[in-house]
Protein backbone atom coordinates (compact mmCIF):
# COMPACT_ATOMS: atom_id res chain seq x y z
CA UNK A 1 0.00 0.00 0.00
CA UNK A 2 2.37 2.33 0.81
CA UNK A 3 4.57 1.96 -2.18
CA UNK A 4 1.62 2.18 -4.48
CA UNK A 5 0.88 5.70 -2.68
CA UNK A 6 4.53 6.17 -3.36
CA UNK A 7 4.57 5.69 -6.88
CA UNK A 8 1.50 7.42 -7.20
CA UNK A 9 2.60 10.78 -5.58
CA UNK A 10 6.06 10.48 -7.67
CA UNK A 11 4.25 10.16 -10.80
CA UNK A 12 1.74 13.58 -9.96
CA UNK A 13 4.90 15.02 -8.67
CA UNK A 14 7.01 14.52 -12.31
CA UNK A 15 3.58 15.22 -14.18
CA UNK A 16 4.13 18.67 -12.52
CA UNK A 17 7.95 19.20 -13.01
CA UNK A 18 7.05 18.31 -16.71
CA UNK A 19 4.62 21.10 -16.94
CA UNK A 20 7.22 23.60 -14.75
CA UNK A 21 10.19 23.21 -17.22
CA UNK A 22 7.38 23.44 -20.22
CA UNK A 23 6.07 26.79 -18.59
CA UNK A 24 9.61 27.81 -17.53
CA UNK A 25 10.75 27.35 -21.01
CA UNK A 26 8.33 29.15 -22.66
CA UNK A 27 7.78 32.31 -19.87
CA UNK A 28 11.72 33.06 -21.02
CA UNK A 29 10.65 33.12 -24.68
CA UNK A 30 7.18 35.14 -23.77
CA UNK A 31 8.25 37.48 -26.59
CA UNK A 32 9.56 35.97 -29.59
CA UNK A 33 10.91 38.15 -32.36
CA UNK A 34 11.11 35.86 -35.04
CA UNK A 35 10.28 37.90 -38.76
CA UNK A 36 7.78 34.11 -38.76
CA UNK A 37 5.95 35.64 -35.94
CA UNK A 38 4.62 38.83 -37.88
CA UNK A 39 0.87 39.06 -39.02
CA UNK A 40 0.48 39.09 -42.78
CA UNK A 41 -0.20 42.70 -42.25
CA UNK A 42 2.81 43.45 -40.39
CA UNK A 43 4.90 41.42 -43.13
CA UNK A 44 3.27 43.59 -45.73
CA UNK A 45 4.14 46.72 -44.52
CA UNK A 46 7.87 45.35 -44.01
CA UNK A 47 7.75 44.84 -47.96
CA UNK A 48 6.72 47.62 -48.96
CA UNK A 49 9.59 49.14 -46.61
CA UNK A 50 12.11 47.59 -48.09
CA UNK A 51 10.90 47.71 -51.21
CA UNK A 52 11.02 51.40 -51.32
CA UNK A 53 14.26 51.26 -49.36
CA UNK A 54 15.55 49.10 -52.47
CA UNK A 55 14.58 50.80 -55.01
CA UNK A 56 15.84 54.49 -53.72
CA UNK A 57 19.46 52.31 -53.78
CA UNK A 58 18.98 50.87 -57.38
CA UNK A 59 18.21 54.49 -58.40
CA UNK A 60 21.20 55.87 -56.46
CA UNK A 61 23.41 53.03 -58.47
CA UNK A 62 22.29 53.52 -61.72
CA UNK A 63 23.23 58.10 -61.05
CA UNK A 64 26.16 56.82 -60.12
CA UNK A 65 27.38 54.32 -62.61
CA UNK A 66 26.68 56.94 -65.50
CA UNK A 67 28.67 59.26 -62.95
CA UNK A 68 31.28 56.90 -62.84
CA UNK A 69 31.44 56.33 -66.17
CA UNK A 70 31.89 59.88 -67.59
CA UNK A 71 34.11 61.03 -64.97
CA UNK A 72 36.36 57.86 -65.85
CA UNK A 73 36.43 59.42 -69.58
CA UNK A 74 36.96 63.28 -68.69
CA UNK A 75 40.07 61.79 -66.44
CA UNK A 76 41.18 59.83 -69.01
CA UNK A 77 41.00 62.52 -71.35
CA UNK A 78 42.74 65.07 -69.05
CA UNK A 79 39.70 67.07 -68.84
CA UNK A 80 39.73 66.47 -65.43
CA UNK A 81 36.51 66.07 -62.83
CA UNK A 82 35.42 69.55 -61.66
CA UNK A 83 32.21 68.91 -63.20
CA UNK A 84 31.41 66.14 -60.97
CA UNK A 85 33.52 66.98 -58.03
CA UNK A 86 30.57 70.41 -58.23
CA UNK A 87 28.03 68.00 -58.55
CA UNK A 88 29.00 65.83 -55.41
CA UNK A 89 29.55 68.54 -53.16
CA UNK A 90 26.40 70.57 -53.78
CA UNK A 91 25.12 66.60 -52.68
CA UNK A 92 26.97 66.28 -49.56
CA UNK A 93 26.11 69.93 -48.35
CA UNK A 94 22.50 69.20 -48.53
CA UNK A 95 23.19 65.48 -47.02
CA UNK A 96 25.09 67.03 -44.58
CA UNK A 97 23.18 69.94 -43.69
CA UNK A 98 25.74 72.36 -44.41
CA UNK A 99 24.27 74.29 -47.31
CA UNK A 100 20.52 76.59 -46.94
CA UNK A 101 17.96 74.53 -49.21
CA UNK A 102 14.71 75.00 -51.07
CA UNK A 103 12.47 72.73 -52.48
CA UNK A 104 8.85 71.36 -52.18
CA UNK A 105 7.75 69.21 -48.80
CA UNK A 106 5.34 69.34 -46.17
CA UNK A 107 5.24 71.63 -42.87
CA UNK A 108 3.77 70.31 -39.55
CA UNK A 109 2.16 72.76 -37.37
CA UNK A 110 2.64 71.83 -33.44
CA UNK A 111 0.49 74.34 -31.37
CA UNK A 112 0.03 73.25 -27.89
CA UNK A 113 1.74 70.86 -25.09
CA UNK A 114 4.10 69.15 -26.87
CA UNK A 115 8.03 67.96 -25.74
CA UNK A 116 11.37 66.65 -26.74
CA UNK A 117 10.91 62.99 -27.09
CA UNK A 118 7.83 63.48 -29.48
CA UNK A 119 9.64 65.65 -31.71
CA UNK A 120 12.60 63.31 -31.81
CA UNK A 121 10.05 60.99 -32.69
CA UNK A 122 8.61 63.18 -35.48
CA UNK A 123 11.57 64.15 -37.21
CA UNK A 124 12.37 60.36 -37.59
CA UNK A 125 8.94 59.68 -38.73
CA UNK A 126 10.02 62.48 -41.10
CA UNK A 127 13.45 60.91 -42.13
CA UNK A 128 11.79 57.48 -42.72
CA UNK A 129 9.19 59.11 -44.79
CA UNK A 130 12.01 60.36 -46.75
CA UNK A 131 12.95 64.11 -45.57
CA UNK A 132 16.05 65.10 -47.44
CA UNK A 133 16.21 68.15 -44.90
CA UNK A 134 14.70 68.82 -41.63
CA UNK A 135 14.35 72.33 -40.02
CA UNK A 136 12.22 73.04 -36.17
CA UNK A 137 11.16 76.80 -36.51
CA UNK A 138 13.84 77.82 -38.40
CA UNK A 139 16.36 75.75 -36.99
CA UNK A 140 18.29 73.09 -39.27
CA UNK A 141 18.20 69.84 -37.74
CA UNK A 142 21.36 68.17 -38.54
CA UNK A 143 23.23 64.80 -38.66
CA UNK A 144 24.32 64.98 -35.09
CA UNK A 145 21.27 67.11 -33.52
CA UNK A 146 19.43 66.33 -31.04
CA UNK A 147 16.52 67.49 -29.22
CA UNK A 148 15.82 68.83 -25.36
CA UNK A 149 13.26 70.69 -23.15
CA UNK A 150 13.76 73.10 -20.75
CA UNK A 151 12.18 73.96 -17.19
CA UNK A 152 9.82 76.36 -18.97
CA UNK A 153 8.57 73.97 -21.43
CA UNK A 154 10.51 75.63 -24.11
CA UNK A 155 12.38 72.86 -26.51
CA UNK A 156 15.81 72.67 -28.14
CA UNK A 157 17.38 72.03 -30.80
CA UNK A 158 21.16 71.54 -30.66
CA UNK A 159 20.86 73.88 -27.89
CA UNK A 160 18.82 76.17 -29.70
CA UNK A 161 15.53 76.96 -27.39
CA UNK A 162 12.98 77.26 -29.78
CA UNK A 163 9.10 78.01 -28.32
CA UNK A 164 5.90 77.31 -29.62
CA UNK A 165 3.92 76.95 -31.76
CA UNK A 166 6.60 74.46 -33.57
CA UNK A 167 6.49 74.47 -37.39
CA UNK A 168 8.43 71.63 -38.36
CA UNK A 169 9.08 71.63 -41.88
CA UNK A 170 10.82 68.84 -44.24
CA UNK A 171 11.61 68.98 -48.06
CA UNK A 172 11.13 65.89 -49.56
CA UNK A 173 8.42 63.96 -51.81
CA UNK A 174 5.06 66.04 -50.64
CA UNK A 175 2.98 63.50 -50.57
CA UNK A 176 5.36 60.70 -49.52
CA UNK A 177 5.27 62.23 -46.50
CA UNK A 178 1.92 64.06 -46.33
CA UNK A 179 0.70 60.47 -46.66
CA UNK A 180 3.10 58.62 -44.18
CA UNK A 181 1.53 61.97 -41.09
CA UNK A 182 -1.76 61.81 -41.96
CA UNK A 183 -2.50 58.28 -42.30
CA UNK A 184 -5.09 56.41 -40.22
CA UNK A 185 -2.66 55.03 -36.63
CA UNK A 186 0.03 56.86 -38.11
CA UNK A 187 2.25 59.59 -35.82
CA UNK A 188 -0.34 62.53 -35.87
CA UNK A 189 -2.58 60.34 -35.27
CA UNK A 190 -1.24 58.82 -31.92
CA UNK A 191 -0.09 62.27 -31.25
CA UNK A 192 -3.45 63.70 -31.41
CA UNK A 193 -5.06 60.63 -28.74
CA UNK A 194 -1.75 61.95 -26.43
CA UNK A 195 -1.70 65.16 -26.47
CA UNK A 196 -5.62 66.02 -26.40
CA UNK A 197 -5.36 70.13 -26.06
CA UNK A 198 -2.98 70.50 -28.80
CA UNK A 199 -3.62 70.87 -32.62
CA UNK A 200 -1.51 69.22 -35.32
CA UNK A 201 -1.86 70.27 -38.81
CA UNK A 202 0.09 69.48 -41.55
CA UNK A 203 0.21 70.99 -44.92
CA UNK A 204 1.86 70.57 -48.50
CA UNK A 205 4.56 73.18 -49.30
CA UNK A 206 5.64 73.75 -53.01
CA UNK A 207 8.60 75.80 -51.63
CA UNK A 208 10.09 75.45 -48.30
CA UNK A 209 13.16 77.22 -47.32
CA UNK A 210 15.91 75.87 -44.99
CA UNK A 211 18.58 77.46 -43.22
CA UNK A 212 22.09 76.01 -42.99
CA UNK A 213 23.09 73.99 -40.13
CA UNK A 214 24.17 76.98 -38.07
CA UNK A 215 26.70 75.40 -36.16
CA UNK A 216 28.07 72.37 -37.47
CA UNK A 217 29.69 70.49 -35.27
CA UNK A 218 33.64 69.46 -35.27
CA UNK A 219 35.69 66.79 -34.54
CA UNK B 1 8.79 8.33 -13.17
CA UNK B 2 10.41 9.38 -16.47
CA UNK B 3 7.33 8.01 -18.49
CA UNK B 4 5.46 10.34 -16.38
CA UNK B 5 8.33 13.48 -16.85
CA UNK B 6 7.91 13.19 -20.46
CA UNK B 7 4.07 12.50 -20.42
CA UNK B 8 3.61 15.92 -18.60
CA UNK B 9 6.37 17.74 -20.83
CA UNK B 10 4.26 16.48 -23.86
CA UNK B 11 0.61 17.60 -22.60
CA UNK B 12 2.27 20.57 -21.81
CA UNK B 13 4.32 21.66 -25.10
CA UNK B 14 0.99 20.57 -27.15
CA UNK B 15 -1.60 22.92 -24.94
CA UNK B 16 0.71 25.80 -25.72
CA UNK B 17 1.48 25.00 -29.38
CA UNK B 18 -2.03 24.54 -30.51
CA UNK B 19 -2.94 28.51 -28.46
CA UNK B 20 -0.12 29.64 -30.34
CA UNK B 21 -1.02 28.22 -33.88
CA UNK B 22 -4.45 29.11 -33.88
CA UNK B 23 -3.13 32.84 -33.63
CA UNK B 24 -0.07 32.46 -35.54
CA UNK B 25 -0.58 30.35 -38.35
CA UNK B 26 -2.02 32.71 -41.26
CA UNK B 27 -2.31 31.39 -44.53
CA UNK B 28 -0.59 34.27 -46.01
CA UNK B 29 2.55 34.47 -44.05
CA UNK B 30 4.68 31.77 -45.88
CA UNK B 31 4.82 33.54 -49.23
CA UNK B 32 5.17 37.02 -47.37
CA UNK B 33 8.09 35.98 -45.50
CA UNK B 34 9.97 34.42 -48.21
CA UNK B 35 9.21 38.05 -50.25
CA UNK B 36 10.35 39.62 -47.02
CA UNK B 37 13.93 37.52 -47.25
CA UNK B 38 14.94 37.91 -50.41
CA UNK B 39 14.00 42.18 -50.47
CA UNK B 40 16.56 41.68 -46.94
CA UNK B 41 19.35 39.85 -48.98
CA UNK B 42 18.59 41.96 -52.10
CA UNK B 43 19.36 45.21 -49.93
CA UNK B 44 22.42 43.92 -48.64
CA UNK B 45 23.69 43.35 -52.15
CA UNK B 46 22.52 46.61 -53.21
CA UNK B 47 24.40 48.55 -50.17
CA UNK B 48 27.35 46.62 -51.58
CA UNK B 49 27.16 47.68 -54.83
CA UNK B 50 27.09 51.06 -53.67
CA UNK B 51 29.57 51.29 -51.64
CA UNK B 52 31.97 49.55 -53.85
CA UNK B 53 30.58 52.47 -56.72
CA UNK B 54 31.57 55.37 -53.85
CA UNK B 55 34.65 54.07 -53.65
CA UNK B 56 35.63 53.47 -57.12
CA UNK B 57 34.12 57.64 -58.28
CA UNK B 58 36.49 58.34 -55.11
CA UNK B 59 39.29 57.23 -56.61
CA UNK B 60 38.61 58.69 -60.01
CA UNK B 61 38.52 62.16 -58.09
CA UNK B 62 41.46 61.41 -56.47
CA UNK B 63 43.19 60.67 -59.30
CA UNK B 64 41.75 63.93 -61.08
CA UNK B 65 42.13 66.13 -58.49
CA UNK B 66 45.90 66.41 -58.71
CA UNK B 67 45.48 68.20 -62.29
CA UNK B 68 44.71 71.16 -60.52
CA UNK B 69 44.16 73.37 -57.70
CA UNK B 70 40.47 74.25 -58.06
CA UNK B 71 40.20 70.22 -58.19
CA UNK B 72 42.48 69.72 -54.65
CA UNK B 73 40.51 72.33 -53.00
CA UNK B 74 37.40 70.96 -53.77
CA UNK B 75 38.53 67.05 -53.49
CA UNK B 76 39.42 68.70 -49.64
CA UNK B 77 35.92 70.07 -49.54
CA UNK B 78 34.33 66.66 -50.39
CA UNK B 79 36.31 64.61 -47.97
CA UNK B 80 35.29 66.80 -44.90
CA UNK B 81 31.97 66.68 -45.65
CA UNK B 82 31.88 63.10 -46.33
CA UNK B 83 33.51 62.39 -42.98
CA UNK B 84 30.69 64.82 -41.56
CA UNK B 85 27.94 63.27 -42.92
CA UNK B 86 29.15 59.74 -42.13
CA UNK B 87 30.13 58.33 -45.23
CA UNK B 88 33.30 57.04 -44.02
CA UNK B 89 34.09 54.36 -41.40
CA UNK B 90 35.09 55.67 -37.96
CA UNK B 91 37.91 54.74 -35.31
CA UNK B 92 38.53 55.49 -31.51
CA UNK B 93 37.43 55.17 -28.31
CA UNK B 94 33.46 55.96 -26.87
CA UNK B 95 30.84 53.87 -25.25
CA UNK B 96 29.08 50.61 -26.20
CA UNK B 97 25.39 50.45 -24.88
CA UNK B 98 24.19 47.08 -24.99
CA UNK B 99 19.96 47.12 -25.21
CA UNK B 100 18.23 43.99 -25.07
CA UNK B 101 14.53 42.21 -24.34
CA UNK B 102 14.04 41.00 -20.80
CA UNK B 103 14.89 37.49 -20.80
CA UNK B 104 13.24 36.73 -17.00
CA UNK B 105 11.31 34.18 -16.31
CA UNK B 106 8.82 36.93 -14.62
CA UNK B 107 8.30 38.34 -18.10
CA UNK B 108 4.39 37.81 -18.81
CA UNK B 109 1.98 39.30 -21.38
CA UNK B 110 0.74 41.44 -18.76
CA UNK B 111 3.90 43.55 -18.62
CA UNK B 112 5.66 42.55 -21.93
CA UNK B 113 5.44 45.71 -23.46
CA UNK B 114 7.50 46.98 -20.66
CA UNK B 115 9.95 44.45 -20.78
CA UNK B 116 11.24 44.38 -23.76
CA UNK B 117 12.95 47.46 -26.27
CA UNK B 118 11.07 49.40 -29.21
CA UNK B 119 12.22 51.55 -31.73
CA UNK B 120 11.72 54.57 -29.98
CA UNK B 121 14.39 53.28 -26.70
CA UNK B 122 17.00 52.96 -29.67
CA UNK B 123 16.01 56.88 -30.66
CA UNK B 124 16.00 58.26 -27.37
CA UNK B 125 19.50 56.06 -26.92
CA UNK B 126 20.87 58.18 -30.17
CA UNK B 127 19.14 61.31 -29.04
CA UNK B 128 21.10 61.19 -25.57
CA UNK B 129 24.44 60.14 -27.15
CA UNK B 130 24.43 63.19 -29.50
CA UNK B 131 23.80 65.29 -26.92
CA UNK B 132 26.54 63.69 -24.87
CA UNK B 133 28.81 64.85 -27.65
CA UNK B 134 29.00 61.56 -30.23
CA UNK B 135 30.77 61.91 -32.93
CA UNK B 136 29.65 58.94 -34.83
CA UNK B 137 27.04 56.35 -33.76
CA UNK B 138 25.97 52.80 -35.23
CA UNK B 139 23.42 50.80 -34.34
CA UNK B 140 24.28 47.00 -35.03
CA UNK B 141 26.87 48.32 -37.57
CA UNK B 142 24.46 50.43 -38.99
CA UNK B 143 25.90 53.81 -39.37
CA UNK B 144 23.19 56.65 -37.73
CA UNK B 145 23.59 59.65 -40.43
CA UNK B 146 21.29 62.64 -41.04
CA UNK B 147 18.68 60.98 -42.73
CA UNK B 148 18.76 57.75 -40.54
CA UNK B 149 15.17 56.81 -39.30
CA UNK B 150 14.66 53.60 -36.25
CA UNK B 151 11.12 52.31 -37.68
CA UNK B 152 9.16 49.57 -36.01
CA UNK B 153 6.75 47.19 -37.81
CA UNK B 154 4.90 44.84 -35.32
CA UNK B 155 8.16 43.72 -33.59
CA UNK B 156 11.11 44.16 -36.13
CA UNK B 157 12.71 47.19 -36.07
CA UNK B 158 14.58 48.92 -38.59
CA UNK B 159 17.54 50.71 -38.84
CA UNK B 160 18.11 52.68 -42.66
CA UNK B 161 15.42 50.18 -43.88
CA UNK B 162 17.81 47.10 -42.50
CA UNK B 163 15.68 44.34 -40.76
CA UNK B 164 16.87 44.04 -37.05
CA UNK B 165 16.03 42.05 -33.96
CA UNK B 166 17.35 42.42 -30.50
CA UNK B 167 20.05 42.59 -29.19
CA UNK B 168 21.18 45.92 -30.39
CA UNK B 169 24.60 47.47 -29.66
CA UNK B 170 25.15 50.71 -29.78
CA UNK B 171 28.76 51.87 -30.49
CA UNK B 172 29.15 55.15 -29.72
CA UNK B 173 32.36 56.96 -30.63
CA UNK B 174 33.52 60.69 -28.95
CA UNK B 175 34.21 61.77 -25.46
CA UNK B 176 34.09 59.10 -22.70
CA UNK B 177 34.05 60.80 -19.80
CA UNK B 178 30.94 63.18 -21.32
CA UNK B 179 28.92 60.33 -22.93
CA UNK B 180 29.09 58.56 -19.97
CA UNK B 181 28.34 61.57 -17.60
CA UNK B 182 25.18 62.09 -20.16
CA UNK B 183 24.09 58.19 -19.94
CA UNK B 184 24.30 58.30 -16.08
CA UNK B 185 22.43 61.29 -15.52
CA UNK B 186 19.20 60.79 -14.36
CA UNK B 187 17.06 62.64 -16.30
CA UNK B 188 18.34 61.17 -19.06
CA UNK B 189 16.34 57.67 -20.21
CA UNK B 190 14.54 57.43 -17.26
CA UNK B 191 11.87 55.32 -18.46
CA UNK B 192 14.34 52.76 -19.61
CA UNK B 193 16.20 52.47 -16.58
CA UNK B 194 13.09 52.03 -14.89
CA UNK B 195 12.02 49.22 -16.82
CA UNK B 196 15.51 47.96 -16.81
CA UNK B 197 15.36 48.37 -13.00
CA UNK B 198 11.58 47.02 -12.55
CA UNK B 199 10.65 44.40 -15.40
CA UNK B 200 14.65 43.37 -16.05
CA UNK B 201 15.12 44.99 -19.91
CA UNK B 202 18.50 44.73 -20.81
CA UNK B 203 20.47 48.12 -20.85
CA UNK B 204 24.36 48.53 -19.96
CA UNK B 205 26.36 51.12 -20.94
CA UNK B 206 30.37 50.25 -21.29
CA UNK B 207 33.20 52.43 -22.02
CA UNK B 208 35.68 51.13 -24.35
CA UNK B 209 38.39 51.85 -26.67
CA UNK B 210 39.36 51.52 -30.10
CA UNK B 211 35.76 51.41 -31.55
CA UNK B 212 35.28 51.67 -34.87
CA UNK B 213 31.71 52.50 -36.90
CA UNK B 214 31.45 51.78 -40.03
CA UNK B 215 30.99 54.20 -42.97
CA UNK B 216 26.81 55.15 -43.71
CA UNK B 217 25.63 52.16 -46.94
CA UNK B 218 22.79 53.57 -47.77
CA UNK B 219 21.75 55.68 -50.44
CA UNK B 220 21.29 59.56 -50.31
CA UNK B 221 18.30 60.45 -52.11
CA UNK B 222 18.93 63.51 -52.53
CA UNK B 223 15.78 64.31 -55.52
CA UNK B 224 13.61 67.34 -53.85
CA UNK B 225 16.45 69.94 -52.22
CA UNK B 226 18.28 72.11 -54.13
CA UNK B 227 21.32 74.02 -52.38
CA UNK B 228 19.88 77.99 -52.39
Amino acid sequence: MRTNAGAFWTTIIALFLGVLVVTQIKAQDVYSRSLELETPSSLTTLIANLAERNNGLRDEIFDLRLRTETAREDAASGKGSLTEAQRQLAQLEVFAARTAVKGQGINVRVDGSFDDKALSDLVNELRNAGAEAVAVNGVRVGPRSWFGMNADRSLTVDASAIRGPWNVSAVGATEVMYVAMTRTGGIIGQFELIYRSTSFSVTKESGLALPSLANPPRG
Amino acid sequence: MLPALLFGLLVSLQWRTQQERSELTVRYNAPLLDAATTLQKEQDQLKADLAQLRAELDDIQRGAATQSTASRDLQAQIEELRAAAGLTERAGDGVVITLDDARSPSVTQANVDKSICHNTDLTDIVNTAWRGGAQAIAINDERIVGSSSVYCVGSTIMVNGTLMSPAFSVVIIGPQDKLLGAFDDPNELRDIKQRRDVYGLGFRVARQAQLKVPAYRGAMNIRYGTPQ
